[in-house]
C-alpha cells in the first residue's frame, strides 16, 4: 500500500512540473498560444526559420528555398535541414496556429519532453536522483541560456530533443529491434541540425571505451548499433547528399580556440554559481560510478566534454550544445543533491519530494531577499533562476501590418526597397514581405542625412539566406553556387533606387532624425506624378513607383 | 495466441484511460501556463499535439509495452511521431503530396502501423 502510494506521488509531481515548466514557458509567450505577429522573436533567426517555415507552408514542400529567401535567384535547392519546418507546418495546419507561433511552440514543447526524457534515462540509474534532478531543466530559461530559444537556435534545440531519443534508445539497447529506435533518432538528429551528430558519435565513442575497458563489450550490440547506421544512412541519404554539397564545403572544420562565443552572451559553467557544489559533487562521484555503464552519466560527460570542444574548432556547435547544459548536467546535480541531504535525511519516501518542491521554487525564482540590494534581477545570490519575460520582441503589430499587406497587395514579381528602419538590421524579419527586397546601408543613410543630400542612388544592401552556400541542384549529385554568375555588387553595392517598385519608410525611430529624412525623402519621391502612397500607419508608409527605371527623385542639398 | 491478444487489447484498453487522464491534465495544465488564451485555441492545440504526437507515438510504442512502462514509452513516443512525422513529411512533400495534407495522413499512417505491428506481434 505504502509503495502504490509512493508511485502516485512521483506522477502528480510529474504532472505538477509539467504544468510549471509550461507556465514557465507560458510567460516566454506572453500567456498566449496565438500572437497577431511574431512574438518574443528578439533576433534575426527566428524570423529566418518562421519565413522559411512559411513558404514551406505556401510551396507544400521543401524542395527550393524561396525566391525572396534567395536573393530573387530561382531554383536554390533547400538545404536547411528540414524537419523543424514541416513539424511547425504541420501543427500551423492541425492546430490552426500562423506558423510563426507554431515553431516556437515545437520548439518549446520537445524541450518539455526532452527534460522528461532525460528523467526517465535517469530513473533507469536511480528514481530519487532523477526527481531531484528534473528541477534544473527549468534553467533553460534562465538568463543566457534562453537566448537559444529568444535569438532562434531553434534547429539546434530540436536536434537536441532528439539526442535525447537517441541517448534512451542506447539504454534500451537489449529491446528486440531497438536499432529502429535508435536508427530513427539518428535520421532525426540529422534532419533537424546536422552538426548534432557529431555529438551522438562523441557519446557512442565513450559509450564503447567504456564497455571495453569494463569488459562488455558484446558483438551483438555492434550489429545492432551497424543496422541502426545503416538505416539511418538510408532514411538520410538524399538530405546528407544536399548538406555535403552546401553546408560541409561553407562551414569546413578548421582547429581554432575559442573560449568565449564573440559577439553573443554565451553560457559558462560558472554560471551556474552555487549549483556548481552540487555539480560538482555529483561528477565526482559519478566518475566512480561509470564502471557500471549507467546511460546518464556517460551522455552527460560526453555531453560535457562536447559542450568545450570549442577549444579545438568547434565553436558555435559547443556554445549551443550549452543551451542543454540544465538537461543534460541535470543527473550530476541530482546526484550531489542527493548526497548533500542524504547526509541529513535518511528516509527518503517524502523528503526527495521535499527537496523536489523546493528546488523548483528556488530555481523558479519566486523567492525574494530585497535587502540584498546587489543582485538588481538575481532574487537568491549566486543562484541562476528563470529569467522574467523578455517582452514582445523586435516585432510590432505595426511593421507586421505592412509587411504583410507588402505580401498580399503587390505584385509577385515587385522588388521593394527598405529606407531605414531600426529593426532592419534583424534583416531576416523583411523576407515576411514574401518579396525579392533590398535594403538601405545604414552606414550610408547617415551619411547621406550628415551631408545634407537627397540621393538617387544609395548603399545597399541585398539581404538574404546565403548560410550554407545558395546553390543550384544540377543533377543528384551535381550543385553549382547559385550566385557565381552575379556581379561583384551583387550582395552590396550601389543601387539607384528609382529601379524599384516599392519604397518602405519608417516613420518612427529611436532617433527622431532617421525618421525625418527617412519622410523627407518619400516627400520628395512624392513629387512625382507616377509615385503614390499605397498604404499608410502609424510606423510605416509605403509608396508605389508606377515607373520604375525613370528618374523619380532629384538629387540636392538641403 | 487468443488469449495474448485479448491480454494486449486489455493492456490498451486500460492505457486508453490513461490517455484520456493525460489529456486532461495536459489541457489543465495549458490552461494554467496560457491563462490569456482563449479555450478553444487551447483544446485545439492540445487535441493537435495528441494527435500529431502522442498517439501515433503510442500506437508504435505498444510494441514495447511488457518492458517499459506506459509513461516513458508516452514520451518516448511523442518524440518518435515528431522523428518519423518530421522526416517522413520532408520525403513525401517532394514526392508531390502537399504538406497541407500531412497532418492527417501521416498520424494516421503511424497510428495504422503501430495496429498493423501489434496485431503481427
Amino acid at each position: 500500500m505504502v509503495v502504490k502510494i509512493r508511485i502516485q506521488l512521483d506522477k502528480a509531481f510529474l504532472a505538477l512540473f509539467f504544468a510549471v515548466f509550461l507556465l514557465a514557458f507560458g510567460g516566454l509567450l506572453g500567456y498566449k498560444i496565438k500572437h497577431e505577429f511574431p512574438y518574443a522573436y528578439f533576433a534575426s533567426d527566428p524570423f529566418q526559420h518562421q519565413v522559411r517555415a512559411e513558404a514551406i507552408k505556401e510551396a507544400g514542400n521543401f524542395k527550393y528555398e524561396a525566391i525572396y529567401i534567395s536573393k530573387g535567384i530561382a531554383d536554390v535547392e533547400g538545404r536547411y535541414p528540414p524537419v523543424l519546418y514541416h513539424l511547425a507546418v504541420i501543427l500551423s495546419y492541425a492546430a490552426g496556429l500562423e506558423t510563426y507561433d507554431a515553431i516556437y511552440f515545437i520548439v518549446i514543447f520537445f524541450i518539455i519532453i526532452a527534460s522528461f526524457m532525460m528523467y526517465f534515462i535517469i530513473k533507469n540509474f536511480n528514481s530519487t536522483i532523477a526527481l531531484m534532478s528534473l528541477p534544473l531543466s527549468l534553467l533553460v530559461l534562465s538568463s543566457p541560456i534562453s537566448i537559444g530559444l529568444i535569438w532562434g537556435h531553434w534547429p539546434s534545440l530540436l536536434a537536441q530533443s532528439f539526442l535525447m531519443l537517441f541517448f534512451w534508445g542506447i539504454a534500451k539497447l537489449d529491446l528486440e529491434k531497438s536499432f529502429l529506435l535508435i536508427a530513427l533518432s539518428l535520421a532525426a538528429v540529422g534532419l533537424a541540425h546536422t552538426s548534432e551528430l557529431v555529438f551522438a558519435l562523441l557519446f557512442l565513442a565513450l559509450f564503447f571505451i567504456l564497455k571495453i575497458l569494463m569488459k562488455k563489450f558484446s558483438i551483438s550490440e555492434i550489429k545492432k548499433i551497424a543496422t541502426a547506421f545503416a538505416i539511418f544512412f538510408v532514411v538520410s541519404f538524399y538530405y546528407l547528399v544536399i548538406f555535403l554539397n552546401t553546408w560541409a564545403k561553407s562551414e569546413t572544420y578548421s582547429f581554432k580556440v575559442e573560449p568565449i562565443w564573440q559577439g553573443n552572451p554565451g553560457f559558462y559553467i560558472l554560471g551556474f554559481g552555487l549549483l556548481l557544489v552540487p555539480i560538482f559533487i555529483g561528477i565526482v562521484l559519478s566518475l566512480k560510478r561509470l564502471k557500471d555503464l549507467h546511460i546518464a552519466l556517460i551522455l552527460a560527460f560526453a555531453m560535457l566534454v562536447g559542450s568545450y570542444l570549442n577549444y579545438i574548432g568547434f565553436g558555435l556547435r559547443s556554445f549551443q550544445l550549452r543551451f542543454f547544459w540544465p538537461i543534460y548536467l541535470a543527473v550530476f546535480f541530482g546526484y550531489g543533491a542527493y548526497a548533500i541531504s542524504g547526509q541529513l535525511i535518511k528516509k527518503w519516501n517524502f523528503a526527495a519530494h521535499g527537496i523536489f518542491i523546493v528546488l523548483v521554487i528556488l530555481l523558479l525564482g519566486v523567492v525574494r531577499f530585497p535587502i540584498i540590494k546587489q543582485t538588481g534581477t538575481t532574487l537568491i545570490p549566486l543562484i541562476p533562476q528563470l529569467s522574467r519575460s523578455p517582452g514582445q520582441g523586435l516585432m510590432d503589430a505595426f511593421h507586421w501590418e505592412a509587411l504583410s499587406w507588402i505580401s498580399k497587395n503587390t505584385e509577385k514579381d515587385a522588388v521593394v526597397y527598405f529606407f531605414y528602419g531600426d529593426i532592419y538590421s534583424q534583416d531576416a524579419l523583411l523576407r515576411n514581405s514574401k518579396r525579392v527586397h533590398q535594403q538601405v546601408d545604414p552606414e550610408d543613410f547617415i551619411k547621406a542625412l550628415q551631408q545634407g543630400e537627397i540621393r538617387q542612388e544609395y548603399l545597399s544592401e541585398f539581404p538574404g539566406d546565403t548560410g550554407g552556400r545558395m546553390a543550384v541542384r544540377t543533377s543528384f549529385f551535381k550543385f553549382e553556387s547559385a550566385d557565381k554568375s552575379k556581379p561583384e555588387d551583387f550582395h552590396f553595392g550601389t543601387r539607384d533606387i528609382c529601379n524599384f517598385d516599392y519604397f518602405v519608410f519608417d516613420k518612427v525611430s529611436r532617433q527622431e532624425v532617421l525618421a525625418k529624412y527617412n519622410l523627407f525623402i518619400a516627400q520628395e519621391l512624392l513629387k512625382k506624378d507616377y509615385i503614390k502612397p499605397v498604404f499608410d500607419n502609424k510606423a510605416v508608409v509605403i509608396l508605389k513607383n508606377n515607373n520604375p527605371g525613370d528618374d523619380c527623385i532629384e538629387e540636392r542639398k538641403f | 495466441m487468443i488469449a495474448l491478444k485479448r491480454e494486449n487489447f486489455d493492456i490498451v484498453k486500460k492505457e486508453f484511460r490513461y490517455i484520456a487522464l493525460l489529456f486532461l491534465i495536459a489541457l489543465a495544465a495549458f490552461k494554467i501556463a496560457f491563462f490569456k488564451e482563449n479555450l478553444m485555441v487551447l483544446l485545439r492545440n492540445v487535441l493537435s499535439l495528441f494527435w500529431l504526437f502522442i498517439l501515433p507515438g503510442y500506437s508504435i510504442m505498444i510494441y514495447w509495452s511488457e518492458k517499459i512502462r506506459f509513461l516513458e514509452r508516452v514520451i518516448a513516443g511523442a518524440l518518435v511521431s515528431a522523428a518519423v512525422i518530421g522526416i517522413f513529411s520532408y520525403y513525401v512533400g517532394l514526392i508531390g503530396l502537399n504538406v497541407k495534407y500531412h497532418a492527417v495522413i501521416l498520424p494516421l499512417a503511424l497510428i495504422f502501423l503501430g495496429i498493423l505491428i501489434n496485431i503481427r506481434k
